[in-house]
């Protein structure tokens, strides 16, 4: 298979940034063939045996950590979640040190998110195995953005050409980064829609059009994606309420009438009903691919887990 | 108002289309239906008024004026404050959200609307506040206040000290197109001052506010409307130096207007004389060079209005030592006259004066009045432009009689005023 036979020349995963299309399209394709494999009765595949994946979560995720371990557990690895709550971390540990430590037990791939921006680059150079992103600060979530492609693309067809909005707090969203960097390499049309206080400076030249209103950002648009909007964000220094946010910025069936008639939603979740989402459209039968952006979520996991352990220095000479 | 008002040998001033003539406007529907020389005594109408030559202009705009409704009614109400208004010349004015509660809710913004359409005799619109109770800290629900009526933002008189919060405010305005209006002054160099900073109030031995107070701030006022984009109205600059600021930004491209108290036009420092408390106001009466370079500026056409900036106090307030007096002074009934008594001196041409106060902040506001024009509303003010008068703070239609022009000599006087077509005022 032509997927097969290109190698992945990188050897962590610390965003979308840096990837080209053919990087994108190897991740997607072998996605996709784990989207069947997850279909069926037995899920596993050995790939990954005998080799160790450690989650290290420096922030609260119920969804992106449980994808990880799904998948590296279908994967036949060794998954361990380190409990960062309880951990030295909190005794004062520096994140390089925490990093040290990790390494001498030589894991071979490590899944790390953390709360601040270019800590996961940080680490990478501290360790010596495969280190994926799993959302660092407000900079990226690059398997959030493969796994909304791998969405779109089985579900809506080629990317290229397509009209894809991505709504709500832009400024505060790795995603949005990740997604504009993915859907950009795939040739998609990006528009940003959101307010202009959570609108990035200098986000006009990430090439995406920015819109401050949804009505006429959405028109003509393939597939709305929606993004999580913090409470603390409504506090009336980013934006004054939940209310208006809603008002003007939530996706309710009158605003969704301005895109194309048969456009999908996503949104990366976990969704504030009412506030950037009303529910009818959340919960819509035909339109919403919310429940299927999960579904892929683990197969495109698997597809970096297992791409990225090929590519591991030391593991690659011994095999070969 | 039933049929058809033709108002006759008058003299039409419209600084909009700049007409200074000869002849008359017929009314109908509450608008101006015809105008011109063709409008004579033999005008087919039900009724017909002779002008006697006066002059006849669109009725006022002001825009800043405050009232005590709600939460100090005994200063003044919007009732009394629009007699005071008709009695001016004025037919529509903004008013400003430091009130108690602050109008900073679409709940106020309505009651406001909803409490003139009953009982004022001129048309009033709202400004709401930019953060929630003038705080400086949170930002209103300025998308949904606007789709409820208000016509621009404004912290009043409590400046936004933050400027990270000011910024975040003028980014989201600009992402509904919202003007955002901001008295540029620093309290830092402005509290507890009592007139402008200068060997004047050295000698009375007052604190007097730097002029850097309102340059500081309306500097980053205007970076701050630069890099976000905002629509600025530096709401009642008072010196040269301030002019020259803005015109320097709008050279850049940046989107400000600005705005002039007529006080500021026509007093200066020395007028605070001997402790007059009614000449306590923010901004301060400044050197008379300040005051000959904001004529100046109105005459360039720089200034986009001029406001009455209108603040009541009662004697309570103003009967007192002048550094423990309140800030503020009434200007409704005294800003056309103050404008005519300028013109009538030759500091200032007619036409130019009007503009401000007409078709200038209209325009700002996007209001179809402020203007002589087939299909506008007929809000009009038929004024004497050279009467001489002495203002005496009794014959105020105002509640608080606060008013620098107390025991002042002006030129030009209202005769008569009309908002849609009706006579609210009548001299008798």
């Amino acid at each position: 298979m032509a997927a097969d036979a290109y190698a992945f020349p990188h050897r962590h995963l610390l965003g979308i940034e840096g990837l080209n299309r053919l990087d994108i399209e190897t991740l997607l394709n072998l996605g996709d063939r784990y989207v069947d494999l997850n279909r069926q009765r037995v899920k596993h595949a050995g790939t990954l045996s005998g080799q160790t994946l450690v989650n290290l979560f420096f922030e609260n995720s119920t969804r992106t950590q449980g994808s990880f371990e799904i998948a590296g557990r279908r994967l036949g690895a060794d998954v361990v979640t380190m409990p960062i709550a309880t951990s030295s971390v909190k005794k004062g540990e520096t994140l390089v040190d925490t990093a040290m430590t990790l390494n001498a037990m030589r894991p071979d791939l490590l899944v790390i998110r953390h709360p601040s921006s270019g800590a996961v680059k940080l680490l990478s150079r501290k360790v010596d195995c495969a280190v994926i992103n799993a959302g660092d600060g407000t900079h990226e979530h690059p398997t959030q953005a493969l796994l909304d492609a791998l969405t779109i693309r089985r579900r809506v067809g080629d990317i290229g050409g397509m009209r894809i909005a991505i709504c709500g707090d832009i400024l505060h969203s790795r995603v949005a980064r990740s997604n504009v960097a993915c859907l950009n390499v795939l040739g998609a049309e990006v528009r940003l829609i959101a307010p202009r206080t959570l609108t990035p400076s200098g986000a006009e030249d990430w090439g995406a059009k920015l819109f401050t209103d949804m009505r006429e950002g959405l028109k003509g648009c393939d597939v709305v994606m929606m993004l999580r909007l913090q409470q603390e964000r409504m506090d009336g220094a980013y934006l004054p309420s939940a209310r208006e946010f809603f008002h003007f910025y939530g996706l309710d069936e009158e605003k969704l009438s301005h895109a194309k008639p048969t456009a999908f939603v996503m949104h990366p979740g976990p969704m504030n009903r009412g506030v950037e989402i009303e529910s009818s459209i959340a919960d819509h039968k035909t339109r919403s691919l919310i429940t299927e952006q999960v579904e892929m979520g683990v197969a495109v996991r698997m597809a970096v887990l297992e791409t990225l352990a090929k590519n591991a220095p030391e593991i690659g000479a011994k095999n070969r | 108002m039933t049929g058809r008002t033709a108002i006759y040998n008058a003299r039409l001033l419209d600084p909009a289309s700049g007409r200074d003539e000869k002849g008359g406007i017929l009314i109908e529907n509450g608008l101006i239906a015809d105008l011109g020389i063709g409008i004579t005594k033999a005008s087919p109408a039900d009724l017909r008024i002779d002008a006697h030559g006066k002059a006849l202009a669109p009725g006022l705009i002001d825009l800043r004026v405050k009232t005590g409704e709600p939460g100090a009614e005994n200063k003044e109400t919007l009732e009394t404050a629009s007699e005071a208004a008709a009695a001016g010349g004025v037919t529509t004015f903004v008013v400003m959200p430091d009130t108690d509660p602050v109008i900073d809710s679409v709940a106020l913004v309505d009651f406001i609307k909803r409490r003139a359409d009953g009982v004022a005799k001129v048309k009033v619109h709202p400004a709401a506040g930019l953060t929630i109770g003038l705080d400086g800290q949170k930002m209103s629900e300025i998308g949904l206040i606007k789709e409820a009526g208000a016509v621009f933002f404004s912290n009043g008189d409590r400046p936004v000290e933050d400027a990270g919060v000011l910024r975040r405010a003028m980014q989201y305005a600009s992402s509904f197109d919202v003007l955002v209006a901001s008295r540029p002054d620093t309290p830092a160099l402005s509290k507890n001052t009592v007139m402008t900073a200068g060997a004047f109030a050295a000698r009375l031995g007052l604190r007097g506010a730097p002029p850097e107070a309102e340059w500081i701030a309306l500097e980053r006022d205007l970076m701050l409307a630069e890099t976000t984009g905002a629509r600025l109205l530096a709401d009642c600059i008072s010196t040269g130096r301030s002019l020259k600021a803005i015109e320097r930004a709008r050279k850049a491209g940046v989107k400000v207007a600005c705005s002039v108290a007529a006080y500021s036009l026509f007093f200066n420092e020395l007028d605070v004389g001997d402790y007059l408390t009614y000449c306590k106001v923010q901004p301060p009466f400044r050197a008379e060079a300040d005051r000959l370079a904001l004529i100046d500026g109105l005459k360039r056409g720089v200034v986009d209005a001029v406001v009455s900036a209108h603040d009541p106090q009662p004697p309570e307030d103003k009967r007192l030592p002048i550094a423990e007096a309140a800030y503020g002074a009434v200007g409704l009934e005294t800003l056309l006259p103050a404008l005519l008594s300028l013109a009538a001196r030759d500091e200032l041409p007619l036409l130019a004066a009007l503009k401000a106060v007409t078709s200038g902040p209209a325009d700002l506001l996007g209001l179809p009045q402020g203007r002589l024009k087939k299909g506008a509303p007929a809000d009009l003010v038929l004024f004497d432009a050279t009467a001489p008068w002495a203002c005496d703070r009794d014959d105020l239609s105002s509640r608080s009689k606060n008013s620098p022009f107390d025991g002042r000599k002006l030129e030009g006087k209202v005769l008569r005023t009309w908002v849609n077509g009706a006579t609210v005022f009548e001299r008798g």
